[in-house]
């Protein structure tokens, strides 16, 4: 075997293993290169998913897997983690109290398999714990600054002025809490903001802040998932290298979302994406119910496409009719190739 | 006192010094050298907290082999320590590559990286490769096109490049031996003049073709410090060999022959390093060798002839010596476009530039002694200077032709 075809045969064990193939493994036994390469050749476990990669195309993609343990946080658990208070109770008006913790912190996080990025977190995830709740509920959270940098949270809902998280920088180590009713229903955001801003918020600080209607949505869901689009500037230019849905690059690509065939699935989608001006949503055969903001129980549109700009936010609904495995992507379609590309795979 | 009755100063007497002796005394200070560097590192920097903030990577781009459906890259570690590259972005794409013998590369170290890339003929390409330290690394393709591989053909039209860049050239020139014969002393003078001006201007343009490329090899290579290494070097080399020819009392026509054939071993290295350039160009696909630019080629590399014969013209050169003189001063570019063709090394091909460059600059300044001592006779100071300034010209307006 001469060096350039063993070279070839790597490349495709490299690519054909990212794509989950069986007998890969025969492949990478026989190529020399392989076994002394920490990086090239990725492994097999937990890549059945690639699905339009297993057709024999070549995708976009990583290399390699992202250690989620070392994370802390995993994207296929954040999409249904959905926190209703560490404590709730009930105040003598008869309205809901829920209580957060909260803390700041300075953490690297895996982005790209073997890439490390020196994140801020709210609690040790990102995107932060999705918040959720009633309109009309009080909330009340407590915030602690466990980072070496001052932040804050700012909510996007109605509040008075002392509870708008940007005047009142909690410096490191200090506490503050965070208290209002939550309204308007919607699907809204919670971000820090201390300057520099669009700093702040691509290390990693901020996660989705849901309101139900008091009567709850009109329609009954089989699947509620929470997806907080961003960007990745792994360099610190200025300018995003990677696009993601929950914080990790192609992380839906590789681990296919699970629903079933005729249940409706309801998206909280939430655009924090910075240093680009716009983001945008797309599923692929299907269509779905926008409601902008979440804060109308009449959808304004049918479409299979959206374009959200910076802190812009909404809510999905849509039924699959057909089993199989549907991309959804931003249709700014670079930012699909640099990781914001996922897969719904749809199962009878 | 009186200064009258002091003894007369004394010089030092010289301490019995045996081999050992004088070798212990040379190796007193390298051994407190290690010491101190022991030091430095017991003492992690001494003080100085020398640990950096962030990584410092850097990554030198060699060499780009394109084929359907593939890009290899050529790299190597220029930076302080070992690199690991985890990741590659291509226009605005994360893709896929093998790296060979590994991603992770020790200092100096090289790998071949490849992407199974679709690739478009003559489309343009930016390639961001990530180090495990999220420190990018970036390369363009300006025009992407399949990257000649060494086949006997190839190496046949490597051959022919340096033919017509190089050998035919020369030997063209050297035709108007006959027609310079006719030539009076004043226009031998003027020719003389023209070919150092020639010479100067190829100098100076090697000079700084060796310069450019020594800004983008790796900083350990020091690419300047190599240039001016080789430019020195060849200058000296070739001034002491010239000197020990001059020692042996010859003929004055066997001092210009002597003469003629410096030149055309300085033109000679000089092709050598242009053959490696073109002949890199080539195999990288980056220069479309047209029909104009061989053209443009053979228009400037013909007055490279005139300036080998220059110094002989008044004499009988056998037909042998200006064979010889033909095929050492165009010759040396069928090498040269080999060697950059089939192994193109950049730190190799500054060297060569500015070895190229010396050996010009140095036959010039031979050139420059032969007009100095025809002068003391007949001073003609402004057939000199508009020798000069004409071969200085006309490269110029040749050059306009191919750059």
């Amino acid at each position: 075997m001469s060096v350039g075809l063993t070279r070839r045969n790597l490349l495709r064990v490299g690519t054909v293993s990212a794509l989950g193939l069986a007998g890969a493994v025969a492949l990478q036994a026989q190529s020399p290169v392989a076994a002394q390469d920490p990086t090239p050749t990725v492994p097999l476990a937990g890549h059945s998913g690639h699905s339009v990669g297993a057709m024999g195309i070549d995708m976009p993609g990583f290399m390699g897997e992202i250690d989620h343990t070392f994370n802390g946080f995993n994207p296929t658990d954040i999409l249904t983690d959905f926190n209703y208070g560490d404590r709730v109770s009930t105040l003598e008006n008869g309205q809901t109290l829920r209580e957060y913790d909260f803390i700041a912190g300075d953490k690297d996080v895996e982005v790209a398999p073997g890439i490390f990025y020196p994140a801020w977190t709210y609690n040790g995830r990102i995107p932060g714990p999705t918040i959720r709740c009633t309109e009309g509920d009080h909330l009340r959270i407590n915030f602690l600054n466990g980072s070496a940098h001052p932040h804050t949270m700012h909510f996007h809902g109605i509040h008075p002025a002392g509870m708008d998280g940007v005047y009142e920088v909690i410096q490191p180590g200090e506490t503050f809490v965070y208290e209002f009713d939550a309204e308007p229903f919607g699907v809204h955001e919670y971000h820090c903001h201390v300057m520099p801003l669009a700093k702040h918020i691509a290390k990693g600080l901020y996660g989705a802040f849901i309101i139900d209607p008091k009567q709850g949505w009109p329609n009954q869901a089989g699947h509620e998932l929470v997806m907080v689009m961003s960007g990745n500037d792994i360099d610190f230019d200025g300018v995003n290298d990677l696009y993601n849905v929950n914080f990790i690059p192609f992380h839906y690509d590789r681990h296919p979302i699970k629903v079933k065939v005729g249940a409706l699935v309801r998206i909280f989608l939430v655009n924090m994406l910075e240093f680009d001006l716009i983001n945008s949503f797309h599923l692929h055969a299907n269509f779905f119910y926008w409601h902008p903001t979440g804060t109308n129980l009449t959808p304004s549109e049918y479409t299979d496409t959206i374009i959200l700009g910076q802190a812009q936010r909404g809510m999905l609904e849509f039924t699959y009719r057909y089993p199989g495995k549907y991309m959804f992507h931003a249709h700014v379609t670079e930012f699909a190739e640099l990781g914001w590309t996922g897969v719904i795979e749809v199962e009878a | 006192m009186s200064t009258a009755n002091l003894p007369t100063p004394q010089p030092a007497p010289i301490p019995p010094t045996g081999l050992g002796k004088t070798i212990g005394m040379f190796i007193i200070p390298l051994v407190l050298l290690a010491g101190v560097i022991a030091l430095f590192f017991y003492t992690n920097g001494a003080g100085l907290q020398v640990e950096p903030a962030a990584p410092i990577e850097a990554l030198t781009f060699e060499r780009t082999v394109m084929r359907p459906g593939e890009i290899e890259f050529h790299v190597r570690n220029t930076g302080p320590e070992a690199l690991t590259l985890a990741q590659v972005i291509i226009n605005d794409s994360v893709w896929q590559f093998a790296a060979n013998p590994s991603a992770t590369l020790p200092r100096l170290g090289q790998a071949t990286l490849t992407l199974r890339y679709p690739w478009v003929e003559a489309e343009m390409y930016a390639i961001k490769f990530f180090s495990s330290n999220a420190v990018p690394f970036e390369t363009v393709i300006d025009v992407a096109t399949t990257t000649a591989t060494t086949t006997n053909r190839t190496l046949l039209s490597f051959t022919l490049i340096g033919l017509y860049v190089g050998v035919i050239p020369v030997f063209l020139g050297m035709f108007w031996l006959p027609a310079l014969r006719r030539l009076g002393p004043r226009a031998m003078m003027f020719l003389m003049a023209l070919t150092a001006g020639l010479l100067l201007f190829l100098g100076i343009d090697a000079t700084s073709e060796a310069l450019e490329q020594a800004r983008e090899i790796g900083t350990p290579f020091q690419g300047i410090g190599l240039a001016g290494l080789g430019i020195v070097v060849t200058f000296l080399l070739l001034d002491a060999i010239s000197r020990r020819q001059s020692t042996i009392g010859r003929k004055e026509s066997d001092q210009r022959l002597a003469v003629a054939f410096m030149i055309s071993i300085g033109i000679g290295l000089h092709n050598l390093g242009e053959g490696l350039a073109i002949g890199a160009a080539f195999s990288v696909g980056a220069a479309a060798l047209g029909t104009f630019l061989v053209v443009g080629f053979i228009l400037q590399n013909i007055t490279e002839g005139l300036g080998i014969i220059a110094p002989v013209a008044r004499d009988q050169p056998s037909l042998k010596n200006l064979l010889w003189m033909g095929l050492i001063g165009g010759g040396p570019a069928i090498i040269g476009a080999w060697i950059g063709g089939i192994s193109y090394s950049q730190p190799l091909s500054v060297l060569f530039l500015a070895i190229g460059a010396g050996a010009v600059f140095e036959v010039a300044y031979e050139i420059g002694k032969l007009i100095q001592k025809d002068s003391t006779k007949h001073p003609r100071p402004v057939t000199i200077f508009a020798g000069v300034t004409a071969g200085m010209l006309l490269l110029y307006v040749t050059g306009l032709l191919i750059k």
